[in-house]
């Protein structure tokens, strides 16, 4: 999948998600480097720790599931109509963190090629840490 | 690979090994294995019910097509779960009226050739190349029913089974977009839409045979016993997995699953335990062989066919809870329309509806009858378009169902004014 489509439908369906919660803000972030991105999503929704588990274990799956990644993760980013699904998410990106942030929710997505280095993102571990 | 994964792939290597073997001890295993060569040899086109040739031949091929896939999944690296599982049991239903190894390898290569060429590993696209197999009969049928020498034929076949699986992947993709998720045969629905490019252009060269029905009338006692055993083995092999003392767990387990709406893709290895999902598979095989003991179907190919793929769907989208609608919509679709329950397309319809469970899952009972009631007049068309090449003629009808249906609530949805900006 091009790069382009392929951060399209994965913006598109977390996008999807946090609209759901019908925010009055909301902002999203790309930093792309060669060979990965790192996308950051906030609103000013917080939501509580039941909440946040359920996102990260949709974001985070147990395995990797190239069969349905590649597959049925095309169905990603497509439907706005109904409910988001993130786990059409969490089998085509390297890591997802969670969190409330000082305003509201916010969700990293690192995903790139096996290649991809974390340090090359302006966002460091550190900083993740704290939010 | 995880300790329920080994297990699992014992399970269904025990299945697969029991049906061969019952197979071969049912003839003498020269007369199967001769018969076996047979099957080969045939269009498959739909309806061919393999057990009227023979019904050993019949469970030694839907063995093999099984372990076939088998192979695949452990080849490719993906995990055997929910939507590997399911597409297993397809492989062997189909592997009764339709499928063998012959015309199911050229599609297998087809799409690997596809995953070659567009950069990805197989593993990527092993949904496509099991499922994709529905379009087996364009191999056979392209072989020995064009009545073309052998020597033209064979390579003919193989080309053009090489081409569809190529051609597949690329349509797969696009055609979920249409139902986001709402038919689980969806590379049924795929394979239809390429069937009738495929069935014009043979029709077009003059080379379209009329369909045919070969329907074994009667229940062949082997055949009774099939279902209800494997249900028991399920249920055994659900103890098994979970542990005995777990059973109120496993139990409870398969009644949560009872709650989720099934929408593509729902792996129920992922939502329950191992247990509770094959608990499920074993109670919608029984739930279907109960329903075709009561409309007086016959147990041949095509009807456990039929029954295999709810179960296996058991472990990735279907459960009682959203199958039952659709099945009740068709039941009253075949009542209205003045047809026999038991007539092939109405019994096929009953089973192979559940394609469309998700939309009774996610929308309710009433969406789920009328989407069961659609779906009968819908599927006794389709089969004609397509030429019969596509077996999973009930996953093209249920795409163009839910695809309507998807559409008509979708505009609903949007179209709220309680949602919009004030004016």
């Amino acid at each position: 999948m091009k790069r382009k489509e392929f951060l399209g439908r994965l913006i598109g369906e977390v996008t999807n998600f946090m609209l759901q919660g019908n925010p009055l803000r909301m902002v999203v972030s790309l930093h792309q480097e060669d060979d990965g991105a790192h996308v950051s999503f906030f609103d000013d929704r917080p939501r509580n720790e039941e909440e946040l588990e359920r996102i990260r274990t949709a974001l985070n799956p147990k395995a990797l599931r190239p069969e349905l990644a590649e597959y049925y993760g095309m169905m990603a980013g497509h439907d706005m109509a109904w409910d988001a699904r993130l786990k059409l998410i969490g089998w085509q990106v390297k890591h997802a963190s969670v969190d409330n942030s000082d305003s509201g929710l916010r969700i990293d997505l690192w995903l790139g090629s096996d290649s991809f280095n974390p340090d090359n993102f302006t966002i460091k571990k550190a900083d993740k840490d704290k939010t | 690979m995880e300790r329920t994964e080994k297990l699992l792939y014992r399970f269904i290597a025990i299945i697969l090994g029991a049906l061969a073997l019952t197979g071969l001890a049912l003839d003498l295993p020269l007369t199967t294995l001769k018969d076996f060569l047979t099957l080969q040899t045939t269009g498959g086109r739909l309806l061919t019910d393999f057990t009227v040739f023979s019904v050993g031949a019949t469970l030694f091929n839907a063995a093999l097509v099984g372990t076939l896939g088998l192979v695949l999944v452990y080849f490719s690296e993906v995990s055997l779960s929910g939507p590997t599982i399911a597409s297993i049991f397809t492989l062997v239903g189909f592997g009764f009226f339709g499928k063998t190894p012959l015309n199911c390898l050229p599609i297998m290569a087809g799409v690997w050739i596809g995953a070659k060429v567009a950069r990805k590993t197989l593993g990527s696209y092993s949904l496509i190349a099991l499922f994709g197999t529905a379009l087996g009969p364009l191999v056979t049928y392209i072989m020995f029913e064009l009545n073309l020498p052998l020597v033209l034929s064979i390579p003919l076949g193989i080309g053009s089974g090489l081409a569809a699986g190529f051609l597949l992947p690329s349509i797969a993709g696009s055609m979920l977009q249409l139902h986001q998720g709402y038919n689980l045969y969806n590379i049924g629905f795929s394979c239809g839409f390429l069937g009738l490019f495929i069935s014009n252009l043979l029709k077009a060269a003059n080379s379209m045979e009329d369909l045919t029905i070969i329907w074994n009338t009667t229940s062949e006692p082997i055949l009774i016993w099939l279902v209800p055993i494997l249900s028991l083995v399920l249920f055994l092999f659900a103890l098994i997995c979970d542990g005995v003392k777990n059973v109120k767990k496993t139990f409870k387990g398969f009644l949560s699953l009872q709650q989720l709406p099934g929408r593509l893709p729902t792996d129920f290895f992922d939502a329950g335990s191992t247990g509770s999902t094959l608990m499920n598979m074993g109670f919608l095989g029984l739930g279907s062989y109960i329903y075709v003991l009561v409309v007086g179907a016959p147990l041949n190919g095509p009807v456990l066919g039929g029954i295999f793929t709810v179960m296996g769907f058991g472990c990735f989208g279907k459960n009682l809870k959203n199958s039952y609608p659709v099945v009740v919509g068709v039941v009253l679709a075949t009542l209205v329309f003045g047809k026999d329950l038991s007539a092939p397309g109405p019994i096929l319809a009953a089973l192979f509806c559940t394609t469309l469970a998700p939309i009774a899952g996610q929308f309710g009972i009433i969406a789920g009858m009328i989407a069961g009631f659609i779906h009968l007049f819908m599927v006794e068309a389709t089969a004609l378009w397509h030429g019969g090449l596509d077996l999973y003629n009930n996953g093209f009808a249920g795409g163009l169902t839910a695809t309507l249906l998807v559409a008509i609530l979708q505009w609903f949805k949007t179209n709220r004014p309680k949602e919009d900006f004030e004016q």
